[in-house]
C-alpha cells in the first residue's frame, strides 16, 4: 500500500518536472507582431505608442526633460543605444517583470508625471 | 508595467533602436565591460598579521568541510570504533583518550604538512597528476570500492595486526598516529580538488616554511570533528539501538560514492555520455533506496524519509535527462585551417578560435553554458567564424606552431580575431565566462574595424 502510494507519487513527480523543463526549455520562434498585436497590448498595458519620428523630434526640442529608458539586455545597450537612454533590462517573461517591479519604480524616480519613453 | 506603478506619461516606441539608428539620429555606446577577466590574475603578495590569520581561519574551516567528502565519510565510523575499542581496553580513561586523539590529529598533519612542503617544493605537479586519466580511474575504483563496502558486500575491518597493536596501550599511540598517517593518505584524492587552488598559490610564493603552516592548519581542520568524534565514541554505544535504518543509511552514502566516482571520470567519456551515466545512477540509486530496500524502523517518519530520497533520486534522474534532452544546438565549430581564415577574411567576419583540451574543466564549462547559450549561438551563425583547436594531446605541428604564434601559456584560451584577421589582444579570454558576458565580447569584436 505505502509502496503504491510512494511510487504513484515519484512518477507524478518526475511527470512534473520533465513537464517544467519542456515548458521552460522549448524552442520558440516569436512571430513577427504586427501592428495590431502591438496595439493591443498597449491598450492593455496601458501605456501609448509613439512612432519612431515623432519621437524623433520630441527628442530634439526637449531631450532632458524626457526619462528614454533601453529594456534591452547589457550587452546589446553597450553596442550601441540611443543618447541619453539608459539602461533597465526587463526580459519578457512574466518573471521578470514581477521581480523587478520596484526596482523599476527607484529606477524611475518619484516624478509620476514626466515624460517616460521605453524601447 | 510602469502604469500600474502610478506613472502616466507612458510611451512606447516599438520600433526602437534600429529604426532610430537607420535615421541616423544621435546615438552612444558604452565600452563593454571587460575588467574582470582580461588582466592576468595579481601574484599575491606575502602575507602579515590579521590577513595571515583570516586566511589560515577560512583554511581551516575548509578543512572541517572536508569531512563531509566520501573519502573521509565513510572513515568516520571506522575511526570513531577504533577510539572506542581502545576506550573499552583501557577503561574510562578520558586522559588517555585525549592523547590518542592528539596522536591521530599529529599523524593526519603530518601526513598533509609532508604534501603541503612537496607541492610547494615541485610546484603544479600536483594539479597535472589529478588531471591525468589513471589517476582519475583509480579515484574512481577506490570510490566503488568503498561503496561496495557500504551496500553490504564485504565488512570493513582493521588488518588484525592493527588492532592488535592498538590492544597494546604503550603501542596504541603509535597506533592513532598511524590512524591518522593513514587517513591523510586516503583521504588525499577528495582534498585534492580544494587543495588543488592552495597548490598554486603555495607554490607561487615558494616558501616551504609556509606551505606547512597552511597545510598544517588544513589538517587540523580535517581532524578536529573526528577528534570529538572519537573523544565521545564511548558514548556513542549509550545512544539507543541502532535498527535496519542505519544499514539503509549506509546504502545511501554508497550511493553518494558511485555518484562522486562518476563524477571524477565523467571528463574521460565522450561527449554527454557522463551525463547520461550520472542520470542512470540516480535512478538506479532512487529505485534501490525507495522501494526495493526492506529495511524497517522503528519510527514512524522512516518511509516517508525512503519514499521522499526514493523520489527525489528519480526527479533528479529525470532533471538531467530530459534537460540534455531539450538542450538547444550548440555552436557549430570548424577546425582551424589557413583557408578557414582567409574565407573569414574575404567575407569580412571576425574569427574566434577557442584552444581547448577535454580534460580543463572550463573548457567544458564555456562548451556546455556558454555555447550553448541562445543568442551566443544566434550571433555566432550569422556573424562569426568559429574556430575550435584541440590541443588535448601534443605533437600535431600545426598546432605547435599556432600555439607559437598566438603564445598560448594554457587552455581555455580564446582569440578574438578582427574582420582583417588582427588579434583583438585586450578581448582575450582565458577563463570561463558566462553568456552575457561573451556576447558584449562579440559586440565589442564586431564593433572593432567596421
Amino acid at each position: 500500500m505505502q509502496n503504491k502510494k510512494s511510487a504513484l507519487i515519484a512518477f507524478l513527480a518526475v511527470l512534473i518536472t520533465v513537464g517544467a523543463l519542456w515548458f521552460s526549455n522549448r524552442a520558440v520562434t516569436p512571430g513577427e507582431a504586427t501592428w495590431d498585436d502591438v496595439l493591443a497590448e498597449a491598450t492593455a498595458g496601458g501605456y501609448r505608442l509613439i512612432t519612431t519620428s515623432e519621437f524623433s523630434e520630441r527628442y530634439e526640442k526637449h531631450a532632458k526633460s524626457i526619462l528614454l529608458v533601453d529594456t534591452r539586455q547589457e550587452w546589446e545597450y553597450r553596442t550601441g543605444h540611443i543618447q541619453g537612454a539608459l539602461n533597465f533590462p526587463i526580459e519578457p517573461t512574466w518573471w521578470s517583470r514581477r521581480s523587478k517591479a520596484s526596482a523599476l519604480e527607484r529606477f524611475l524616480g518619484p516624478d509620476k508625471d514626466r515624460m517616460v519613453v521605453f524601447y | 508595467m510602469a502604469a500600474t506603478l502610478g506613472y502616466k506619461n507612458i510611451y512606447r516606441d516599438p520600433k526602437g533602436y534600429p529604426e532610430w539608428q537607420g535615421r541616423g539620429l544621435p546615438i552612444e555606446s558604452a565600452p563593454a565591460g571587460l575588467a574582470q577577466t582580461s588582466e592576468e590574475p595579481k601574484a599575491p603578495g606575502p602575507l602579515y598579521g590579521l590577513a595571515m590569520i583570516w586566511t589560515l581561519l577560512g583554511i581551516f574551516a575548509g578543512g572541517m568541510a572536508l569531512n563531509l567528502t566520501p573519502c573521509v565519510y565513510p572513515l568516520i565510523p571506522i575511526t570513531v570504533s577504533y577510539f572506542g575499542g581502545q576506550a573499552a581496553k583501557q577503561g574510562e580513561g578520558k586522559g588517555n583518550l585525549v592523547a590518542h586523539g592528539l596522536c591521530y590529529m599529529m599523524g593526519l598533519a603530518v601526513t598533509n604538512s609532508v604534501l603541503g612542503v612537496v607541492a610547494s617544493l615541485t610546484g603544479g605537479l600536483m594539479g597535472a597528476m589529478l588531471q591525468n586519466p589513471i589517476v582519475l580511474i583509480v579515484v574512481a575504483a577506490v570510490l566503488v570500492f568503498f561503496a561496495t563496502s557500504l551496500f553490504g558486500l564485504w565488512e570493513m575491518r582493521l588488518p588484525s595486526g592493527l588492532t592488535q597493536a592498538a590492544a597494546k596501550s604503550y603501542t596504541g599511540y603509535f597506533g592513532s598516529l598511524f590512524m591518522g598517517l593513514t587517513l591523510g593518505v586516503v583521504a588525499a584524492p577528495c582534498i585534492g580538488p580544494f587543495v588543488l587552488g592552495l597548490l598554486t598559490w603555495v607554490a607561487s610564493m615558494g616558501s616551504p616554511w609556509l606551505g606547512f603552516l597552511i597545510f598544517f592548519t588544513l589538517s587540523l581542520g580535517l581532524g578536529l570533528p573526528l577528534f570529538l568524534l572519537a573523544m565521545f565514541s564511548g558514548q556513542l554505544e549509550r545512544l539507543p539501538r541502532s535498527g535496519g535504518w542505519m544499514i539503509w543509511v549506509r546504502k545511501l552514502m554508497g550511493w553518494v560514492l558511485v555518484g562522486m566516482a562518476v563524477h571524477f571520470i565523467r571528463p574521460l567519456l565522450p561527449g554527454h555520455w557522463g551525463n547520461v551515466v550520472l542520470a542512470f545512477v540516480a535512478l538506479a540509486a532512487g529505485l534501490h533506496l525507495g522501494w526495493i530496500d526492506k529495511n524497517q524502523a522503528n519510527f514512524r517518519a522512516f518511509p516517508w524519509l525512503k519514499g521522499g530520497v526514493g523520489v527525489a533520486c528519480l526527479v533528479l534522474a529525470a532533471f538531467m535527462v530530459t534537460s540534455w534532452a531539450m538542450r538547444g544546438p550548440g555552436v557549430t565549430w570548424k577546425p582551424y585551417s589557413e583557408e578557414t581564415l582567409k574565407e573569414a577574411q574575404n567575407q569580412k567576419k571576425p574569427v574566434i578560435i577557442d584552444f581547448y583540451a577535454a580534460w580543463c574543466t572550463p573548457c567544458n564549462e564555456l562548451e556546455e553554458v556558454t555555447f550553448h547559450d541562445a543568442s551566443v549561438v544566434n550571433q555566432a551563425e550569422s556573424n562569426f567564424v568559429m574556430v575550435k583547436v584541440d590541443v588535448t594531446k601534443g605533437g600535431n605541428p600545426l598546432y605547435e606552431r599556432l600555439l607559437q604564434e598566438y603564445g598560448i601559456k594554457g587552455v581555455p584560451t580564446i582569440v578574438f580575431l578582427d574582420q582583417i584577421g588582427k588579434e583583438r589582444q585586450d578581448l582575450r579570454l582565458v577563463d570561463y565566462l558566462p553568456p552575457d558576458q561573451f556576447l558584449g565580447r562579440m559586440a565589442e569584436l564586431m564593433k572593432s574595424g567596421s
